[in-house]
């Protein structure tokens, strides 16, 4: 099982880097030519009445319209193949391009979390006393937020601010010049949005798991020999942290951090669901567009709910495989 | 430690812990860029008008007086007063929580009816189809976002089915319409009150429920494993007991103590899930109200919210915990 989720996270990781090469379509381009156009083998066929013509003009009977029984096909194109949403961009190049943002995110949102928590319930576990009465204080504090509530509160202060980065694979050319060599659309977004709020948000909300976890293991580790004969020897204590206590406590934030991710990339998209999204590249903001097409169009909705579903599988594997092979005691919220 | 001084110390801790959501969400508002009362005014409006409805509310006092103001307030249920409709902000909280708790409550409902049998038929049939189709379930369960889900099962059930609603529920219909009936002998109105409860709650209750049924099923299975490798049922089952009676009797009734503590910690997440949960339905809750109240900044109405998810979080796990050392002595000792 854990090898499917390597699998999932592998492909997850690559479409979001690769996303400039793999889109079939800019994934911002609009066609309203194509909108609503459903995915191929889904196309649907009906009968209509259509007025007959002859010379281009209709035919008149007795006063009425000549119509005639033709059959209608719901036009579906390999060009489009999960469909296209209200505006007529393209589901699968959005779906491509909303693993960056699920990616940036989840990563960077974990490793913002993993820093300050880490420091923090490292500090907590080995002083001990005082520091740590005051840790476990702000964290019980903490847990009684919800924090989808918190999150949504904090994106709702700050606003939702996303900083636009150049993206190295079409502004070096290098994308362009392939996709016009193999006769695909060129003209790719040359930015990609980081929605840095959101990502500092995110991190604020999870930052005590891992503060929790890394104060268990500090307090497990400082009453250790080595610690013990590393304070003998004068080594001072912020030394101690980081090269005896830290590297030891390493196997359970690991597995905390896959899981965190995976919390993390549904937070992301709950927020950009309800509107709160730095970038309207993203699953969240891409499902909340196709719920207003719920009756019409169902594919809008379903692909990139899919992904996120599928990514947050693969991490979940992951996770489990981790924690059952290298450490089977600790938590951590597992979702929206 | 007796039961008393056990919830005594934990009441304590509980104040303190509702103390710190008070200063984080009051403080919120002061992160807030552009002045509070500017909510009410249009933009044009003169400095004069500004600084009369700010001293209104008291925006001109200092800081440390509107926190110290709001703190005395809480005690006696005062949580400022809504700036979008100028009525106290505690009310309006609490009219929307019964539609909240009703969805929470049957979403929980769904999860435990399905999930704990789901959760033992996984453990007492390892690597059977039975088990692989429970752990498949629980594991996309944990892995769906909930408004996806939602919006799935509306498409479903709704559009293409046409089985449920997918329209906003009605006024008048909830568990207070059909206790007024059944009080007044009502019972037909009660019974198709029930129904048109069930029409409008199935599908938000389902989508609400099923990150916890899977997570159940995960702990049950998880748990009863665990619990029937134990010595102490070798012993029982050696002894000659039926194997449904320790199956039921011993290894099931320790596997849902712990599971126990871990649904109260989950409180966060059924109410952040509801939030959600209502937006996608449209269901007239607490999520609507905390949603609504960000967007229009409407911050009193917000802490309101927010305080008052974190008392109920705090009561609900200081009696997890009561339970808890009522069941299984030991932990209150340390």
């Amino acid at each position: 099982m854990a090898k499917i989720g390597v699998v999932l996270i592998l492909l997850i990781v690559i479409v979001a880097v690769f996303a400039p090469f793999l889109a079939p379509h800019d994934p911002t381009a609009q066609d309203l030519d194509v909108s609503q156009q459903p995915p191929v083998g889904f196309g649907s066929t009906s009968t209509e009445e259509v007025p007959v013509q002859e010379n281009g003009s209709v035919v008149i009977e007795d006063g009425n319209i000549v119509t005639e029984e033709r059959t209608v096909t719901e036009n579906t194109s390999w060009s489009h193949a999960l469909g296209t949403d209200g505006n007529g961009r393209d589901v699968l190049s959005r779906v491509i391009y909303g693993a960056r943002t699920s990616m940036i995110v989840g990563i960077a949102g974990t490793l913002l979390a993993a820093v300050f928590g880490v420091v923090v319930g490292l500090t907590a576990g080995y002083y001990g006393g005082r520091v740590e009465d005051t840790l476990m204080r702000a964290s019980d504090i903490m847990l009684a937020f919800p924090s989808l509530v918190l999150a949504i509160a904090l994106v709702g202060v700050w606003g939702t601010a996303g900083i636009k980065i150049p993206d190295p694979l079409v502004v070096s050319g290098l994308s362009e010049t392939i996709r016009s060599a193999l006769g695909l659309a060129v003209g790719m977004p040359e930015t990609i949005t980081v929605p840095g709020t959101v990502i500092i948000v995110v991190a604020l909300v999870n930052w005590v798991w891992f503060a929790r976890v890394a104060r268990g293991e500090a307090l497990s580790l400082r009453g250790q020999e080595y610690v013990k004969a590393a304070r003998a020897v004068g080594a001072n204590n912020s030394y101690i942290i980081r090269k005896h206590v830290f590297p030891n406590a390493i196997t359970p934030i690991m597995v905390l951090a896959t899981i965190q991710v995976a919390a993390i990339i549904l937070l992301e998209s709950a927020l950009s669901f309800l509107g709160f999204s730095g970038t309207n590249l993203s699953w969240g903001f891409d499902i909340s567009q196709g719920r207003q097409f719920q009756s019409t169009s169902w594919w809008i909705a379903t692909m990139p709910g899919l992904a996120i579903v599928l990514t947050v599988i693969g991490l979940n594997l992951v996770g489990d495989w981790l924690r059952d092979a290298l450490d089977p005691d600790i938590g951590g919220e597992g979702g929206v | 430690m007796s039961l008393a001084r056990f919830l005594l110390r934990r009441s304590l801790q509980g104040i303190f812990v509702i103390w710190g959501v008070v200063t984080v969400v009051f403080g919120l508002r002061f992160i807030a860029p552009g002045a509070p009362e500017n909510v009410l005014l249009p933009p044009d409006v003169s400095e004069a008008t500004r600084q009369q409805v700010a001293a209104e509310l008291g925006l001109d006092q200092p800081l440390y007086l509107q926190y110290f103001d709001y703190i005395v307030g809480l005690p006696v249920g005062d949580m400022g007063t809504s700036l979008v409709t100028r009525t106290p902000a505690s009310g309006r909280v609490l009219s929307t929580l019964p539609a909240t708790l009703e969805l929470a409550i049957a979403a929980t409902v769904v999860a435990i009816v399905i999930a704990i049998p789901l959760g033992v038929i996984s453990a007492t049939r390892r690597h059977k189809p039975a088990d692989y189709g429970a752990t498949l379930f629980s594991l996309v369960g944990i892995s769906t976002p909930n408004f996806w889900l939602g919006i799935m099962l509306v498409i479903i059930f709704s559009v293409q089915i046409g089985w449920f609603p997918s329209s906003r529920r009605p006024v008048g219909i909830g568990i207070d319409a059909i206790l007024a009936d059944l009080v007044a002998l009502q019972l037909e109105a009660a019974a198709s009150g029930l129904r048109d409860w069930l029409y409008y709650i199935t599908l938000p209750a389902i989508t609400l429920g099923t990150y916890f049924t899977a997570l159940i099923t995960r702990l049950t299975r998880n748990g009863m494993l665990e619990e029937l490798g134990e010595e102490y049922v070798r012993a029982a089952r050696a002894k000659g007991l039926p194997e449904t009676l320790v199956r039921y009797k011993h290894a099931l009734r320790n596997t849902l103590i712990p599971i126990i503590t871990v649904l109260g910690l989950q409180l966060g997440t059924l109410i952040g899930g509801a939030v959600i949960t209502e937006r996608v339905f449209r269901w007239p809750g607490l999520g609507t109200l905390i949603i609504n109240s960000i967007q229009a900044r409407d911050w009193p109405v917000v802490q309101a919210s927010i305080i008052i998810i974190g008392v109920g979080f705090v009561v609900l796990n200081i009696l997890v915990d009561a339970l808890y050392t009522y069941i299984n002595p030991q932990v209150g000792e340390n």
